[in-house]
């Protein structure tokens, strides 16, 4: 990037080129110049997690043809609108995109394709849960285009899966694992949790020891964030479980990043890990705040300046979209203070921190600038490093981010 | 309305014992509020008092009745806050009246105000209805309690009444009595305007509204007025009465009770105990007036953010014009930066005062642990008084520190006598007597240290007592003690506004329990915080909050950006209610820790 955000801070305070406004008055958005993530979403599941707060529905499924046809749709339509824009990722995420019978992801594509000019290089992922797949639909998927996989594996021992409500076992979660590499998948996430209420340190380090031996590219580390309105939540609130302990989960944390440093990881994002050059590229849209265009029921987008959100009920969203009305519920112009705040807020959670020449192209403005007393006194407090070029989160910094992004927000 | 038509009277009670909701139904009854105005204890007009579910204004109003005998009457009555912290107003409203409804609830029977009230309102000579309320409720004793209330008053059974406020069940019983029960005012129609300031509120347009009781002569919209205790003169926009909005009238005959809009743009120049006169034609000798209620508990408050100040100066201002009780003055705090030292009528005035200046003026604050006035007397002679333990001059410089003592009245059913017993004496409570009402109930009497109750003494004795007893006090005196001022550092620094005056002999365990809440209330920060508690330099109690080690959202993808933003913005918000203490941040809690060393 570089020269096409020049203009950008000029270009909002003269007007707010906002979807909704623009949809209104009839004028062609002007069609984005860097390439656009798209995210599908997929609100579908067989059963719902204890921990579980996402967008996402059971006994739904009955709808996902239509639900399919709805999506499609919508992506026609944002072609339409947004000008045929490059598209250098897909992700289908959930929910459980796996659900999805081969049929209807092809249709998707299939729309994608037509709709957007589609890199031959895009990367494109999925969400699989290891209890609903099969070989044939593996097979399929490669065959279909999809290269990357990633598996809600959550732990490896049986106990812990049952009390987060996961449908598989840890032998399911192998067998995906090895039916995935079969149908060759060679680029494999593992989503692990830690820090669950009882976790002793012992079985974590068994859980990621024996997902690192089984050599995925890439590791995703979540630390339980107890939800509320979850069951777990009620457990808890009950007495019926013990609150997860912080410091623990601090410890495991650190564990991890040591270990998966020895075996060759780079933790380039808070909770994410891979192999060199196998680092999620749709992801990395989003920590470095570019743009990306969400489609499907509760799906996100920032695009343009604006942020907005389409229903979330995905019955509505058939029906609206069926209807040839908007399923966009909510739109947001972002100013540019908050979109620099976000940048932060985002970029800081990688590895490769904010730079000041990006911040720069970007928003006319020098890091130092607009940031420089908030990064001092955040270095100060051994939250990160600012050597004048970038900013990035120290170790501590990782751990104690919230404290280090309330500054941005 | 002929002065024989008039009756004014109060409703008093223990709190919660119906006062208000009686007032409804009476409201109800007579008209005066029709049933698509009513709502539930109607007169509570203020939003704290609503959502509280608690009188903390007297308020007052007006009726017309049509009685049993064919004639018309003019009812007056006042409602009255039930709380001990508000107990002035009651003293206040008991000068505008004749007579007064004594409200019981029939399932707590007789309780401390319940006596309290009944004292202060047979000093004022009025004449008393016995009542009792929630006789609808199925743990009411209604029997028992009617006969208790004879025995107490001295009068048959068959004089109490018994009502359901809330089923409207013998409402009309109530104004029958008031009616034929109750004399008419007593006051000269012909002599000289004297009227009582019983009340008063200020509204930014009218100034200082004065709630006035017509004692002689009469009030005539557009007179020049003479306010006695002052001196001042005014010509007041209007006058009326209360039904229960503000409703102008031409003029208010003796006995009547309504509200003259002064003008005046300050409260001390029209102070409740006033006596109104008109200018041309000035009695001779004013009403006898109130004594000045004194506050009781000190507090600093202090805004959280610095920039605030002026604003919680003028809120205070504001309130005070509403609220005579109210005090403040100018105070510093190297921790707290600046703020206010405020008196309070008690803990629950106080937690009042701050609820409205949050709400009301929308400001944060924090209040610093309650503190009671000291006299200090020095070596050199010097008379200090102190209400904040930052002012406590060097012990060796002192001859004598006195403190304030109470005479607390402890009503319970006899069995929790020990529990009580023990409560009170942990406190440095003195046994004084014990007067058994009959064979279940007791009226304890002790001598106590006003520090030892402001601390949560009340809900104390209702837990040991499972909820049944209830309690009164009142000012005896100054008396010296053996005190001493307890230090807090937080993080090696004293924090000021945290110190303590407390007993030689309580200073240790006061000092580890107080370390110890600390502990459960300042969260977790990025460093750890050790806790000290100290008499001069000695550490005597120590505690560490240790360091935060995990704050982080795990996860932030596209679509929860917003989200998570928003989750965000909340801790930042969160963090600004806490107030930072060089690299720590203390919340309110912390500061009130104090109050509640005894649970656990
Ligand atoms: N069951 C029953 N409840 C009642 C009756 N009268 C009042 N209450 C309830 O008792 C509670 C207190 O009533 P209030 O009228 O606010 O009492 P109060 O004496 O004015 O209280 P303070 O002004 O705070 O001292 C409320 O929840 C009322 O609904 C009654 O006759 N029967
Ligand atoms: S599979 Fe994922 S989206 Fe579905 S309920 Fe479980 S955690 Fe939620
Ligand atoms: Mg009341």
């Amino acid at each position: 990037m570089g020269e096409p955000f020049a203009t950008f801070v000029i270009h909002l305070h003269n007007s707010q080129p906002c979807d909704t406004v623009r949809a209104m008055t009839r004028i062609r958005s002007t069609p984005p110049s860097h390439p656009v993530a798209l995210y599908v979403h997929v609100p579908f599941c067989r059963s719902r997690c204890a921990y579980c707060d996402f967008d996402t529905y059971t006994g739904l499924e009955f709808a996902m043809p239509a639900y399919t046809d709805a999506v499609c749709r919508e992506i026609e339509a944002a072609g339409e609108r947004w000008g045929s824009p490059p598209v250098s990722t897909i992700y289908f995420g959930g929910g459980t995109p796996s659900l999805l019978p081969l049929p209807l992801l092809r249709d998707i594509l299939h729309a994608a394709q037509a709709a957007f000019r589609l890199s031959p290089a895009a990367e494109i992922s999925l969400e699989a849960n290891p209890g609903t797949l099969t070989s044939a639909y593996l097979h399929d998927l490669r065959n279909l285009g999809v290269q990357r996989l990633s598996l809600g594996i959550q732990s490896f021992h049986d106990a812990e899966l049952e009390l987060l409500g996961r449908l598989h076992t840890q032998a399911q979660a192998r067998a995906a694992v090895a039916a995935a590499r079969e149908s060759g998948f060679r680029n494999l996430n593992l989503d692990l949790i830690y820090g669950l209420p009882r976790q002793k340190l012992c079985h974590w380090q068994e859980t990621l020891r024996t997902a690192t031996a089984l050599e995925p590219e890439h590791l995703s580390l979540y630390g339980l964030a107890i939800e509320e309105e979850t069951p777990l939540a009620r457990q808890i609130a009950a007495g019926a479980l013990p609150a997860p302990d912080p410091d623990r989960a601090a410890d495991m944390y650190e564990w991890a990043a040591e270990t998966l440093a020895q075996a060759g990881y780079r933790h380039y994002e808070i909770s994410n890990w891979a192999r060199s050059g196998q680092e999620c590229r749709h992801n990395l849209t989003y920590w470095r705040n570019e743009p990306w265009l969400g489609v499907g029921a509760g799906a996100h987008s920032w695009l343009d300046h604006c942020r907005w959100a389409n229903l979330t009920d995905p019955l509505a969203y058939i029906q609206a979209t069926a209807e040839g009305r908007t399923p966009i519920i909510e739109t947001t112009p972002v100013g540019p203070e908050q979109e620099m705040g976000d940048t932060m807020m985002l970029g800081l959670r990688l590895a490769e921190g904010v730079a000041t020449d990006r911040f720069r192209a970007r928003f006319g403005l020098a890091l130092e600038t607009v940031y420089g007393e908030t990064l001092r006194h955040l270095q100060d407090l051994d939250l990160l490093t600012w050597d004048g070029q970038a900013a990035r989160l120290t170790p501590r910094g990782r751990l104690l981010g919230n404290q280090v992004f309330v500054h941005f927000v | 309305m002929d002065q024989s038509q008039i009756r004014d009277f109060c409703i008093i009670a223990h709190i919660d014992h119906g006062k208000s909701t009686l007032a409804d139904r009476l409201l109800e009854l007579t008209g005066t509020v029709s049933e698509r105005q009513m709502t539930d204890q109607v007169l509570d007009s203020m939003d704290l008092e609503r959502e509280k579910g608690v009188t903390i204004k007297a308020s007052a109003v007006r009726m017309a009745y049509t009685a049993a005998d064919g004639q018309s009457y003019e009812l007056n009555l006042i409602d009255t806050p039930g709380h001990v912290d508000f107990s002035y107003e009651v003293s206040r409203t008991l000068a505008a009246c004749e007579g007064a409804l004594l409200v019981v609830d029939a399932a707590q029977g007789i309780e401390a105000q319940t006596l309290a009230n009944l004292y202060l309102a047979l000093e004022a000579d009025l004449e008393i209805i016995p009542v009792v309320n929630k006789i609808d409720l199925s743990a009411a004793r209604t029997d028992e309690i009617t006969l208790e209330l004879a025995d107490l008053l001295g009068v048959e059974p068959d004089d109490v009444l018994c009502v359901s406020a809330k089923e409207g069940w013998g409402a009309g019983e109530v104004l029958e009595a008031v009616v034929v029960h109750l004399p008419p005012p007593r006051g000269q129609p012909e002599a000289p305007l004297r009227a009582l300031v019983f009340d008063s509120h200020y509204d930014p347009y009218k100034g200082v509204v004065a709630y006035v009781r017509v004692v002689d002569g009469e009030l005539v919209d557009g007179q020049p007025l003479l306010l006695m205790a002052t001196g001042v003169t005014t010509e007041p926009i209007d006058l009326g009465i209360f039904t229960p909005q503000m409703t102008p009238t031409e003029r208010l005959g003796t006995g009547e009770v309504g509200y003259v809009a002064t003008g005046l743009k300050t409260v001390r120049e029209c102070q409740v105990g006033e006596t109104l006169t008109t200018a041309t034609r000035p009695a001779s000798e004013p009403l006898p007036g109130y004594r000045p209620v004194k506050p009781m508990v000190f507090a600093g408050l202090y805004p959280i953010e610095g920039e605030e100040y002026s604003a919680l100066r003028d809120a205070l201002e504001k309130l005070q014009l509403n609220d005579a009780a109210l005090i403040f003055e100018p105070e510093s705090s190297q921790a707290l930066q600046f703020g206010f030292r405020c008196g309070f009528l008690g803990l629950f005035h106080m937690e009042i005062v701050q609820e409205r200046l949050e709400r009301e003026y929308e400001l944060d604050l924090i209040a610093t642990a309650p503190s009671v006035a000291y006299r200090v007397m020095t070596h050199a002679g010097e008379l200090l008084e102190i209400s904040s333990p930052v002012d406590l001059p060097d012990l060796s410089t002192v001859e004598e520190i006195h403190e304030p003592w109470m005479r607390i009245q402890v009503f319970t059913p006899s069995d929790y006598i020990g529990p009580v017993m023990d409560l009170v004496t942990r406190r440095r409570g003195v046994y004084e007597t014990t007067e058994y009402l009959d064979a279940q109930r007791v009226l304890l009497s002790y001598e106590m240290p006003l520090s030892e109750m402001i601390v949560d003494l009340h809900d104390r004795l209702k837990s040991v007592t499972r909820g049944y007893a209830s309690l009164d006090y009142t000012f005896i005196g100054y008396r010296p003690g053996d005190l001493v001022r307890l230090d807090v550092l937080v993080n090696y620094e004293p924090v000021d506004a945290l110190a303590l005056i407390v007993h030689r002999e309580q200073a240790y365990e006061k000092g580890s329990a107080l370390v110890r809440k600390m502990k459960e209330v300042i969260p977790r920060q990025q460093f750890k915080v050790p806790i000290q508690a100290a008499l001069g330099s000695r550490i005597i109690a120590r505690e560490t909050v240790s360091a935060l080690r995990k704050d982080v959202l795990a996860k932030c993808y596209g679509g929860d950006v917003t989200r998570k933003r928003k989750l965000l913005e909340r801790q930042k918000a969160g963090k600004k209610r806490l107030k930072q203490f060089g690299q720590v941040m203390i919340p309110q809690d912390a500061f009130l820790a104090v109050l509640r060393l005894d649970e656990d």
